[in-house]
């Protein structure tokens, strides 16, 4: 089976560049700071590929490059270089060499994202419902009806009472925020799902409950997900496989069991260590 | 520039129409992108006139830079011809432009400059009509950014539109846009028509006579050139409504003064606190209430 997804050589470099900046920077230099030219290495290198339903973890510290990566991805930020491949059916996009018009339909149609920060992905002057509609009026459903429907049926879904349907998010709870904007991200049954430190700032049962709806839709939708994270018990529930970052390196990599029992690399080690 | 452009003879006095002549080429060259484009914000460069910007100095831009002295030019304010905008405007016209005959009949004007109307009177095909834009933007009240509103309209992307109308019908049951309702020209642009009232916008649609609209303030020109499909925005199963001046009991109010039943009405506060409705076009006020007294006196 052909990924969905394939990263080569993922690069986002801030600052003028230097030819010494991916080599003096990294776990070993223990710094992401270019000594030469000052410039910030948020990910260098980074490559993976992802099977379509599958669930992928990114794991690191913070500043690690983890969220760069995911929004290098979902076009929030342009890369210094590299390649992503996006096969979609039967076609295949080259992420980074399409314009910026075909760079927004897919994020709107084919991509959906869930941010930490509720205030990145929904529009708090606008109800629940509204945040859904738009993304379903992106897609060209201009039906009043069908509109309304399809909300509540997304909102029944993430367990969002449909009767609140009509407020604005800014009168939820954080947890229930969260789930409106999952509802939002699947709202055109997107085949790849961004998820970016989900749970954190959540209460325990909140998170868990969070969780149990980002795998129970996978199950159903077989929709990919690139899981971005911290928390190394989001990472043993959710993913497969997971790569470790550290200063913007991919430190290890592989399949999410084997890394938390036998990790390789001495930060890795020192992580599961920490937390288990 | 035209090696064999001269500039007007008498260099120490105003040229035909206020504006000199680059400034009316300018103003020709993007009333022309315009029309090729319809539906487009096309930008110019917003001449300083001496009346503040806000007061029609769009509209009144365009009509000075197309008019001739064959043109029989019309002002109409809210579909008057004698409220204080229109008079100005056209006071200021029969001064800088001579031979320009002025009217207040829409059906012998060449050139109509209206303010927030359209006539009642169905426009023809040698006929152009300048409206006075206040905003040109419709997306404005969902995007700040104008850089990123341009980037909207060229993608045809006008999805937080429709949810602010979405909004709308969740709260209200009802779109509540009651003028500069966001239409969409030839299944592209989405424009603000300039604050006309509901009613007039199936006017826009397929109109026979030139459409044309000009922001002074904001310094943008756009275009709904004739023949040309203008849809206002709505959702597949929420028709458009316009207004339809029923009374309490279904009836459809007629003009106080010549009686008609199918003009857009103004409501008028009466000194003894009673309300009366008359036709907002007076043009055509005067011709039905001239017909109506015509009929009598054959009887």
């Amino acid at each position: 089976m052909n990924p969905i997804l394939d990263v080569k050589g993922l690069t986002r470099i801030h600052g003028t560049e230097c030819p010494s900046c991916l080599d003096m920077t990294g776990p070993e230099h223990d710094t992401n700071v270019c000594p030469a030219c000052g410039s910030v290495v948020a990910a260098a290198n980074v490559s993976f590929s992802l099977q379509p339903g599958e669930i992928l973890g990114i794991m690191g510290e913070s500043g690690s490059g983890k969220s760069t990566v995911v929004k290098t991805l979902y076009f929030d930020q342009a890369p210094t270089r590299g390649r992503a491949t996006f096969r979609d059916d039967d076609q295949s996009h080259e992420l980074f060499n399409l314009n910026g018009a075909e760079q927004r339909w897919l994020r709107n149609h084919r991509f959906g994202m869930v941010y930490q920060n509720p205030n990145l992905g929904l529009n708090f002057n606008i109800s629940a419902g509204g945040n859904i509609a738009e993304r379903l009026l992106m897609n060209d459903l201009n039906h009043y009806g069908d509109i309304r429907r399809r909300a509540s049926e997304l909102l029944t879904r993430t367990d969002v009472m449909v009767s609140r349907m009509d407020e604005s998010p800014k009168q939820f709870s954080g947890g229930m925020q969260q789930r409106v904007q999952i509802a939002k991200a699947l709202a055109t049954r997107p085949p790849l799902l961004y998820l970016d430190e989900v749970t954190t700032g959540l209460d325990l049962s909140v998170q868990a409950k969070i969780l149990d709806l980002i795998l129970e839709i996978q199950h159903e939708l077989q929709t990919a997900m690139i899981v971005v994270t911290h928390d190394l018990g989001v990472i043993r529930l959710l993913a497969s496989r997971t790569l470790v970052m550290k200063y913007g390196r991919v430190i290890e990599s592989g399949l999410t069991d084997q890394i938390l029992e036998d990790p390789q690399h001495a930060y890795t080690q020192q992580l599961v260590a920490s937390t288990l | 520039m035209n090696p064999n452009y001269r500039l007007p003879n008498s260099q120490d006095s105003y040229g035909f129409g206020f504006l000199d002549e680059f400034a009316k080429r300018e103003i020709r060259r993007v009333i022309l992108k315009a029309i090729s484009i319809p539906g487009y914000q096309t930008p110019y460069a917003s001449r300083e006139m001496p009346m503040g910007r806000g007061f029609g100095t769009g509209g009144l831009q365009l009509t000075l830079s197309m008019i001739g002295p064959d043109d029989t030019l019309k002002v109409i304010d809210q579909g008057s011809d004698d409220s204080v905008n229109a008079v100005n405007l056209r006071k200021f016209a029969e001064l800088t432009c001579p031979e320009v005959s002025t009217t207040e009949s829409t059906t012998e004007a060449s050139l109509i400059q209206t303010r927030h109307r359209v006539p009642e009177i169905p426009l023809r095909e040698n006929q152009v009509l300048n409206f006075q834009v206040p905003y040109p933007d419709p997306l404005v009240i969902v995007e700040p950014s104008e850089a990123k509103r341009k980037i909207m309209h060229g993608e045809g992307d006008y999805a937080r539109l429709l949810t602010k109308l979405y909004e709308d019908l969740v709260k209200f049951d009802e779109i509540t846009i009651s003028h500069r309702y966001p239409t969409r020209i030839n299944g592209h642009y989405v424009i603000d028509p300039s604050p006309i009232p509901r009613y007039d916008v199936p006017r826009l649609n397929q109109s026979k006579a030139l459409l044309l609209f000009g922001a002074g303030r904001e310094k943008k020109i756009y275009a709904v050139p004739p023949y040309t499909n203008a849809d206002p925005l709505v959702f597949d199963d929420v028709p458009f409504r316009t207004e339809n001046f029923y009374d309490a009991d279904g009836q459809r109010r007629a003009c106080a003064r010549c009686g008609c039943t199918d003009s857009f009405l103004d409501e008028l506060n009466l000194e003894d606190g009673s309300k009366a409705w008359q036709c907002s076009d007076t043009d055509y006020c005067n011709r039905q209430l001239a017909s109506t007294e015509a009929g009598e006196v054959t009887q």
